[in-house]
């Protein structure tokens, strides 16, 4: 098994990627603002990651299959169908806890 | 560990020097943390010079699928090595978001804050990767905490008592 300290290099070159459902890889690429397809394993359904992808494929920002329909997916895909994914804001994070603490 | 560090850091990201020193508590099994922590700290240096921080590290208190009984016993343990530390530092804020390090900290404080001995305030953020479910930490936590921030409206809807604010990661 290979291991790099960072994917982030071979994120910004690539057209496609396709992920597990790990919540790392997932908001990495979609920070990117690159388009994802992100493949289930289904054995291991218990899995809480699923939650993220799940929503985050209601949401239109990520493609969704098992192993065995991926190939049908990357077939039949249309990749403009998907949203932009906007970032996360920390600030309101800031602000909140300012409020909490009565600093301005 | 691994993603709640990164989170966490993010969290961190656009907090003002009124939160300083920052005191950082890891597992004595996590490998990766301490050099993304000290990456961030020196990067805030740039921009405050004045920036202090610590970095200490408490027993793991569970491992993953570790039995119930077991889980229970470590976390006591965990605990009661907490308790010097959470004294020795006095948080104003206790800050976390998930791992199972954060429960003893945190229970830690909550004991010195019934012993009368210093009152901290206990934030938790659950991590961006529960929308449906807290984790075992969460739900835990949930009774603990000062304020409890969920980041998907599923969970404010189950948990009540939570504050959503959106994605803050």
């Amino acid at each position: 098994v290979r291991f790099k300290d960072s994917l982030a290099e071979d994120l910004q070159s690539a057209d496609l990627i396709i992920s597990h459902a790990g919540a790392g890889s997932c908001l990495e690429t979609l920070e990117k603002g690159k388009p994802l397809i992100v493949v289930i394993n289904d054995k291991l359904m218990d899995n809480h990651q699923l939650e993220l992808a799940k929503q985050l494929h209601r949401d239109g920002y990520v493609l969704y299959c098992n192993c065995s329909t991926l190939v049908e997916t990357l077939q039949s895909m249309d990749l403009s169908t998907l949203k932009p994914f906007p970032p996360g804001q920390p600030e309101k994070f800031a602000s909140f806890l300012d409020k909490v603490f009565g600093f301005q | 560990t691994g993603g709640h560090t990164t989170e966490i850091l993010r969290l961190l990201s656009c907090l003002s020097e009124s939160y300083s020193p920052r005191h950082y508590v890891l597992a004595d099994s996590d490998k990766m943390s301490e050099a993304k922590i000290r990456s961030f700290e020196q990067k805030r240096a740039e921009t405050f010079s004045k920036s202090q921080f610590t970095l200490d590290r408490i027993p793991r208190s569970r491992e993953v699928r570790q039995s119930w009984i077991s889980s229970v016993l470590t976390t006591l343990y965990s605990i009661l090595y907490s308790l010097p530390l959470t004294y020795k530092r006095k948080p104003d804020l206790i800050l976390c978001n998930g791992p199972g390090t954060c429960v003893p900290i945190c229970i830690s404080a909550f004991l010195l804050g019934l012993l009368r001995i210093k009152r901290t305030i206990i934030v938790y953020v659950e991590s961006i990767c529960r929308v449906e479910t807290l984790s075992l930490s969460g739900k835990i936590l949930y009774y603990f905490s000062d304020y409890f921030i969920v980041q998907w409206p599923d969970l404010k809807k189950k948990y009540p008592k939570s504050v959503y604010l959106g994605r803050i990661v």
